[in-house]
């Protein structure tokens, strides 16, 4: 206790003295210029379009809220790219307007600062550039996708995706842990409104209102961990935080492992945050919300819940790293619950048939190696997955959407086959089997470096193989289930039948291909999945990513403990190759079960072996009854005490002031028979009374 | 004039006309009144000197019972004059949202929301402790009045029972108001033969004499006003008056029922029981936090099995209230400018709720979640409001609830034993699982508050047996209602994403109060405690 004592001791001479009204900053984050803060702002200008085609008739009916939707994420990313270009591994700090500052005293820890303003360094750009950059592209894909609602529906949906892009920009550019919180609650809320955009449909209502509880218990988590730094640190802007002298006190005594050094306190803040992380990114316990948000529009789906917004918090933990590192049971515990949603997400993604919900899962599980990640110290790997991810599920999910778009609805696997030999599906087939390729890893492709850099970190740090394995294992149930996808839908003899939202003779149905704006923006994607695999090769020892996270509060130098070998061998050397043997081994399952032999849609080998039937494949169809299990131990006890205590309420609490309010009449009713207005009865009274006083005077004297 | 004492008169001037107007004018001198105020409160707003905010100013006073000490007396700070612009804001919007609501024995209705207006605000100008407690037992009469003959079914029951509920706590607070002026009395060296001048009831005189009594006085005194003020806020288990009172009322009655008199109650915490008895709060505030928590989550639960609309939005006010008064004990900066700035934002929020529902309600004559729903898609504006200030209640940042929802967590989270870390204050009141457990109050105001709209707003679209469009308002909002409802939201929003200078405004008041509880204030009186006589009160300092 006395080392804590010493400690808290030289930081109280040592701590900064810096938070005061608008300024105050450290030296090494410097004044940007204010154009940078007009990016986060421009999607705002998207919703102002929509709202005003909402209220005006003659616009109602036009594209105009979605074209100017398109137009406003477009320059935004402009904007962003020109950040990025001017950045040159600078922190920059920009002030828009002052938000919530209280001081009450002079010193640190004395004012309580969250300000409109945006820490721009190169991890916020890594960040917006996808987030601008596939809002627009699915923003162009939504123009055509949701054109059957021009419209209210159609203002409405492009003032939500508009305000998704405004939250997400928030929670990434923010410069403080309240704004950030602001993003973090803002796209939940929009995720919200757009997960329940069907909202004449119960099950897109119920999800919607899922989506947005689940999270909440997480953001309980993130706000107590911000109000904990805030006590610990006096501070809630990055720039400061991140200078504590106290703050890089604890990391210096972290990296030496002694953790016993360490408040609890500090400690406690990294689990806290984590709580947040875990809601918003789907990770077990809080992933049950996810699946269940495919209820929105498909390029909601792309966007918010595959590409951009649940890798919050991976963001999250990779802008924390530092208050991560010095927790001693933050990282490992990220890593464990990670490895167990990859798996688990796996195998449940392994036996379902929508093939939105099959991607929904894989975003969990995808997600889980990213916690993973981070969880084995390698936050650039972590970081360069989100980024492949973001390019391949966002492609995955646009197809699913253009299927689901051309077949009226159809998304089982079972009742579509063999687009690649239907007329005007081919960008749609190229663009599905590279982002396949890349989620299961094969060779070459992004998503093959980035999981080979999480895997190859997991075997090497001390105390996490059996997280490689796991790992390992689940990256050959993931080329599994991806390909049984493709393989059933993309592939194989033609045979379809059309889904819900077809009315009429089943024999009158024509699937109809996607149009030119569908196949540009996937085309585009297609491209760009391919090519995202290239970042891993330019711009220094872990490529471009690893570059970007290099100059910023995410970066982390492994000490030597990291370098082991595999086999004998470098591990990341190795790693490619029995990844890509296990990726392909998965791959060829998938082929041999679903696609070989198959001469309809409905059925394939895998059912002739029984594998679809079987008691444990309908247990994971039924997502290992998750969901029934928190209804029975959170939702039903919760409602019953509603019940009760509103029971206590009307019978008890209020019976309590009604027996008060019936004490006065009570007393009434008592006393009323002596107010008879009989004589003989008064004067009994008053010979009785006066007699007891008498009484009473005689016994007192 | 006094522009507060403009403010007090205007609205009952107004009322006295609307007597005498013909009935289908009533409404309009109704709105030309509260109108006038908010003139008059906008003047008021540009002569206060906001950096001296602390200062009680446009203070007025004309004695009134010299042989008592009693004064007529005004004079605002800032926290009392953006109460004040609370009120009168809601007062031409309540107004207006009667238009058509109300068509019978309609002068007796705007005569009494205009009286009700201006004891309101008499509450939070008044000086004078009998000023304050007259105005704050005569809000009781009108409202009586408003649920009385305005209400639902079982108006005469709620009626009643609002307010012998409140009555009998309030006369229990009055007693320990009472015992201070007494207490102070005999302070200066009270003697019955020189009774004149040595009674005051001036709140700042007795401020100052209260943190005198004894420990035990100031528990004592605390229950007392405890007793008044909880049941005005109202905490648990206080509070069953409540879910009565709100859904019999009329809608203008809920809205000023939840925008301002609930936060008499809170306000009375505020500018009573924290300066005159400290350090029994600090000594209780555990218990009063405590309650609070516990009204947080049993209210939210209560909320969430609720079928009747206005009564889970009245539920949901106990457990936002909650938030409020566990602000209070926080006391700290945090906290307390958390809790002023919760009256402010509930008062909004939960009011335009409440218009929400009357609109509502005068179209489809229910407030059962059974009978109706899925109004998405018939009344598209309506329901954008809703989901708006659905989403303020909530506590989404970037509208208000956020600012102040967290200001008061923060503030509780902050009052613990913090050892060496900066950001700690001196007092321990609470700590950070107050803060934690309160906080799954946010979870469950997301849980009652989205399955309302779940079913109110998003669905199929249901509408009850029988039911046929109005004949005077559209489907959906008129142009009345939307102008009503845009003030509101706008101040939600504008205080959602820059609350900076109501932050500022709230400071110094804040400031003050808070080193009256840490006991650093210097109160500019010495107070001397003589040998063993009577403890005597000596200005200047030298005996």
């Amino acid at each position: 206790m006395s080392g804590i004592e010493r400690v808290i001791q030289t930081i109280g001479e040592t701590v900064v003295v810096g938070a005061q009204h608008g300024g105050g900053h450290l030296a090494t984050v410097e004044p940007g210029p204010t154009w940078m803060a007009l990016a986060p702002f421009l999607p705002l200008v998207g919703v102002v379009i929509c709202l005003i085609c909402a209220l005006v008739p003659r616009l109602r009916t036009s594209k105009l809220p979605a074209w100017g939707t398109v137009a406003s994420l477009a320059v935004a990313f402009g904007l962003i790219l020109a950040t990025w270009l001017s950045l040159d591994g600078r922190t920059l700090n920009v002030h828009a307007w002052e938000w919530i500052n209280l001081s009450w005293g002079d010193g640190p820890g004395r004012a309580l600062i969250a300000n409109f303003a945006f820490h721009i360094d190169s991890l916020t750009v890594l960040w917006m550039l996808f987030v601008t950059g596939l809002g627009a592209l699915i923003a162009l894909y939504a123009v055509e996708y949701m054109e059957h609602d021009v419209g209210l529906g159609y203002c409405r949906f492009f003032a939500g995706f508009s305000l998704f892009v405004f939250s997400m920009s928030c929670l990434v550019m923010a410069d403080n842990l309240l704004l950030m919180y602001l993003g973090w609650e803002g796209v939940g809320f929009c995720s919200y409104l757009l997960i329940g955009y069907f909202y004449k449909k119960p099950s897109a209502v119920a999800a919607a209102k899922k989506a947005f509880i689940v999270n909440r218990i997480g953001d309980l988590g993130l706000a107590l961990g911000i109000m904990l730094i805030f006590v610990q640190f006096g501070t809630l802007e990055y720039g400061e935080l991140f200078a504590n002298e106290r703050l890089l006190h604890y990391k210096d005594l972290a990296l030496a492992g002694d953790f016993a050094q360490i408040p609890f306190n500090v400690q406690l803040i990294a689990l806290l945050l984590m709580v947040g992380a875990f809601g918003k990114s789907a990770q077990f316990p809080l992933y049950v919300w996810l699946p269940d948000a495919m209820e929105g529009p498909t390029p909601v789906s792309a966007l918010i819940h595959a590409a951009t917004m649940v890798t919050a918090g991976v963001f999250l933990i990779a802008r924390m790293f530092p208050i991560f590192l010095v927790s001693e049971h933050a990282l490992p515990t990220v890593a464990w619950i990670g490895t167990i949603t990859a798996l688990l997400a796996a195998t449940i993604g392994m036996a379902q048939f929508d093939i939105k919900r099959i991607m929904a899962y894989s975003t969990v599980s995808q997600l889980g190696y990213m916690f993973a990640g981070l969880g084995v110290l390698t936050s650039v790997g972590a970081a360069f997955h989100v980024f492949t991810h973001a390019f391949f599920k966002a492609t995955l999910f646009l197809c699913c959407g253009a299927v689901m778009h051309g077949f009226a609805g159809q998304l089982d696997l079972r009742k579509v086959s063999g687009l690649r030999s239907q007329k005007g599906w081919m960008i749609v087939t190229l663009a599905m089997l590279i982002a396949c390729l890349n989620l299961s890893g094969f060779p070459l492709t992004g998503g093959f470096f980035s999981k080979d850099m999480i895997l190859a970190e997991a075997f090497v740090t001390p105390g996490f193989r059996v997280i490689g394995w796991i790992l390992l294992l689940t990256a050959g149930l993931t080329a599994y289930y991806t390909f049984r996808v493709f393989f059933r839908v993309f592939v194989g003899p033609v045979d379809y039948e059309p889904g819900d939202e077809h009315h009429g003779e089943p024999g009158s149905f024509h699937p109809h291909p996607p149009g030119w704006a569908v196949n540009l923006v996937l085309a585009i994607l297609g491209v760009g999945s391919l090519l995202v695999a290239g970042v891993y090769f330019v711009g220094g020892e872990h490529g471009w990513v690893g570059s970007m996270i290099h100059d910023s509060s995410a970066h982390y130098q492994a000490d030597g403990t990291h370098a082991g070998t595999l086999f004998g061998q470098d591990p990341h050397t190795i790693m490619y190759y029995v990844s890509a043997a296990i990726g392909l081994a998965g791959i060829a399952i998938a082929w041999w079960l679903h696609y070989a032999g198959r001469t309809e849609a409905a059925t394939c080998r895998a059912d002739r072996l029984a594998f679809t039937g079987s008691r444990v494949a309908r247990w994971a169809r039924d997502k290992w009854y998750v969901d029934e299990f928190y209804d029975f131990l959170f939702r039903r006890p919760l409602w019953l005490l509603g019940q009760v205590f509103y029971f206590i309420d009307r019978w008890f609490v209020d019976g309590l002031v009604n027996v008060f309010g019936i004490l006065p009449r009570l007393t009434g009713w008592a006393v009323r028979p002596s107010q008879s207005g009989l004589l003989h009865g008064y004067a009994l009274g008053t010979i009785g009374g006066t007699a007891v006083l008498l009484l009473i005077v005689w016994l007192v004297t | 004039m006094n522009v507060l004492v403009l403010m007090i008169l205007l609205p009952l001037l107004a009322a006295a006309v609307v007597v005498y107007a013909p009935a289908r004018r009533a409404k309009w001198v109704a709105l030309t009144g509260t109108l006038a105020a908010g003139l008059a409160c906008l003047l008021a707003f540009f002569a206060f000197d906001w950096a001296d905010a602390a200062t009680i100013q446009f203070q007025a006073s004309r004695p009134w019972l010299p042989t008592l000490g009693l004064e007529l007396s005004v004079g605002v700070d800032s926290v009392a004059l953006l109460l004040i612009a609370l009120t009168v804001l809601l007062g031409p919007i309540c107004v207006l949202a009667s238009f058509t609501g109300i068509t019978g024995k309609v002068k007796t209705y705007y005569a009494w929301l205009l009286v009700l207006q201006a004891a309101m605000t008499g509450v939070f100008a008044a000086r004078d402790l009998i000023v304050f407690y007259t105005c704050f037992e005569f809000t009781l009469v009108p409202m009586y009045v408003l649920i009385a003959l305005y209400g639902s079914s079982n108006r005469a029951k709620a009626a009643t029972k609002f307010f012998l509920f409140t009555f009998t706590g309030s006369v229990i607070a009055l007693a320990g108001l009472i015992y201070v002026a007494w207490f102070n009395a005999t302070l200066v060296g009270y003697d019955p033969a020189l009774l004149h001048g040595t009674w005051t009831f001036d709140i700042a005189t007795l401020e100052r004499a209260a943190r005198e009594m004894s420990a035990s006085q100031q528990a004592w005194v605390l229950a007392a006003l405890l007793a008044g003020f909880a049941v005005k806020v109202p905490l648990f288990p206080v509070h069953t008056w409540l879910p009565l009172a709100h859904t019999e009322a009329p809608t203008a009655g809920s809205v000023i029922l939840a925008g301002v008199l609930l936060k008499l109650g809170t306000y009375g915490l505020y500018r009573f029981v924290l300066p005159f008895v400290p350090d029994a709060v600090v000594e209780y505030a555990w218990l009063i936090a405590g309650v609070s928590i516990v009204g947080i989550l049993y209210a939210g639960l209560v909320c969430w099995v609720q079928t009747d609309i206005k009564k889970l939005i009245a539920y949901s006010s106990v457990a936002h209230l909650g938030f409020c008064v566990l602000g209070l004990v926080a006391l700290n900066s945090a906290g307390l400018t958390g809790a002023v700035l919760y009256m402010l934002n509930h008062g909004l929020s939960t009011g335009a709720l409440f218009l929400m529902v009357g609109m509502m309600y005068e179209r489809y004559h229910t407030r059962s979640m059974d009978e109706v729903g899925g109004l998405a898609s018939k009344m598209p504006i309506w329901s954008s409001f809703m989901l708006f200030f659905v989403l303020a209640s909530v506590g989404l940042p970037g509208l208000n609830g956020f600012v102040s929802e967290f200001l008061c967590l923060l503030g509780a989270f902050q009052a613990g034993d913090w050892g060496g870390a900066v950001g700690g204050t001196g007092l321990f009141t609470l700590g950070p699982w107050y803060a934690a457990v309160a906080g799954l109050g946010m979870i469950i105001a997301a849980m009652y508050l989205l399955y309302m709209t779940g079913r109110i707003v998003f669905g199929e679209y249901r509408e009850p047996a029988g039911h046929h469009e109005h004949d005077v308002l559209p489907t959906d909002l008129n142009w009345r209602e939307i102008g009503l409802l845009l003030p509101l939201a706008a101040l939600c929003l504008g205080l959602g994403v820059y609350p900076t200078p109501v932050l500022r405004a709230l400071e110094p008041c804040v400031d003050q109060t808070i080193a009256i509880v840490t006991g650093a204030a210097d109160s500019g009186v010495e107070i001397v405690r003589g040998g063993e006589t009577e403890p005597r009160l000596v200005e200047g300092g030298r005996p």
